[in-house]
């Protein structure tokens, strides 16, 4: 079960466009990141993912496990929140 | 046994090619589905700023003409799945398409996947990709500010994603293996950053390697026009070197294609499977225009509605697959 859902975004990414939009299809809550506007998180966004990209989604489970998605990426997304 | 989805008409993508085909038959009741597996708005919406689309005085955001085309396309009634498409199948008088999201069926299919980046394939590329070497500016450019970066291309998005990544790199080297592509608009806006050591352009460099240690990239070694070894110091490594069609899933489809992969269609955008149509990036003969593909997909939904109807003259396209 997914307790919560963090991306990390920026202003002009289109893939972080179409990773909220499949959440809002689905019906999914989730918190952004806009790195653009808090660029101090920029490093945590790295060190959650190993990569120097966005999005980044972090899906967290009911037991605190995480699930990092990067990219948007509907083969890993998908499996993860549902 | 199961329901099986059946639309009148499915378009594979959602770039602008495909919205603006669904405006036009969704606006006619013609019953439509989108199937998307990236971005929709396709390559637009990864890029900054576009400023040839027409209506637009001050140029429009990649991002916001996407959002306005995908709402336009949706006010008239048109849906969009989020899936990939892996195969396409003509049966009789029906077109079948196995997707991510189950199998549906349609009286006509429009092709219009678009084109991705190509990839240079050097060493190094895969091994540092997201962690040094990137497709999309506007996605990772941020993570390289103050820092010196290398794009590889000298063709109009190489320039363009250039300009952007400015707003961020404190140098970018442009390594360019032959001649510069870019059109002269994007030179002349490129020109300012050049004058003021921003930017610098290399011609005839053939990039071999893209080198780095445990924390990221840190150069790309190559050769110069008289082949001597030549090494440009970087963060991070942007590619653009131009584009390649998305129809690896028609390998076994029987719809013909170029040399490239690209689709190749006839006067009505029909490619050489009945009710199989073609617009966009994607399409043998292509501009590479966003303006370009919005106006191939408007005359595809026009085809394809002559097509339904069955007004549509017979391809000469087919007529040659039959005799040869």
């Amino acid at each position: 079960m997914v307790k919560k859902i963090t991306i990390f975004t920026s202003d002009t990414c289109g893939y972080c466009h179409m990773v909220k939009t499949y959440l809002k299809a689905k019906g999914m809550g989730y918190e952004e990141v806009n790195l653009d506007r808090v660029p101090e998180r920029r490093a945590e966004a790295h060190r959650l993912s190993g990569a120097l990209t966005v999005p980044v989604t972090v899906v967290t489970k009911t037991d605190d496990s995480q699930e990092i998605i990067v990219g948007y990426n509907l083969a890993k997304l998908a499996p993860a929140v549902n | 046994m199961s329901e099986q989805i059946k639309h009148e008409v499915i378009m594979i993508g959602a770039g602008p090619a495909a919205l603006t085909a669904a405006i036009y038959t969704t606006r006619e009741d013609i019953d439509t589905l989108l199937i998307e597996k990236g971005v929709v708005g396709g390559l637009a919406a990864v890029t900054d700023v576009i400023d040839n689309y027409p209506g637009f005085a001050k140029g429009v955001k990649g991002l916001d003409l996407a959002d306005d085309l995908r709402q336009q396309a949706e006010r008239f009634g048109t849906e969009i799945e989020l899936a990939e498409v892996s195969e396409l199948i003509k049966e009789d008088k029906l077109i079948r398409l196995k997707t991510t999201a189950g199998e549906m069926v349609a009286d006509a299919v429009l092709i219009a996947t678009g084109c991705d980046y190509k990839r240079t394939g050097i060493p190094g590329e895969e091994k540092y990709y997201a962690r040094g070497v990137h497709f999309c500016a506007t996605c990772d450019g941020a993570f390289y500010r103050d820092k010196r970066l290398v794009v590889i291309g000298g063709g109009n998005s190489a320039f363009q994603e250039s300009i952007f990544l400015t707003r961020y790199a404190n140098h970018i080297d442009i390594l360019v293996r032959s001649q510069i592509k870019a059109s002269d608009v994007l030179q002349k806006e490129m020109q300012p950053f050049i004058d003021q050591g921003k930017v610098s352009v290399h011609l005839g460099v053939t990039p071999l390697e893209i080198v780095g240690d445990e924390n990221g990239v840190t150069a790309v070694n190559g050769t110069d026009a008289n082949g001597n070894k030549v090494e440009f110091k970087t963060d991070g490594v942007f590619e653009f070197i131009g584009l390649k069609p998305n129809t690896s899933f028609l390998r076994e489809s029987g719809v013909r294609l170029n040399e490239q992969g690209f689709v190749i269609t006839d006067e009505n955008l029909e490619t050489s499977i009945e009710g199989v149509f073609a617009a966009g990036d994607v399409r043998s003969g292509a501009t590479m225009q966003i303006a370009s593909a919005s106006g191939e997909g408007a005359t595809a939904a026009l085809k394809i509605r002559e097509y339904l109807e069955g007004r549509l003259h017979n391809s000469e396209l087919r007529q040659l697959e039959v005799n040869p």
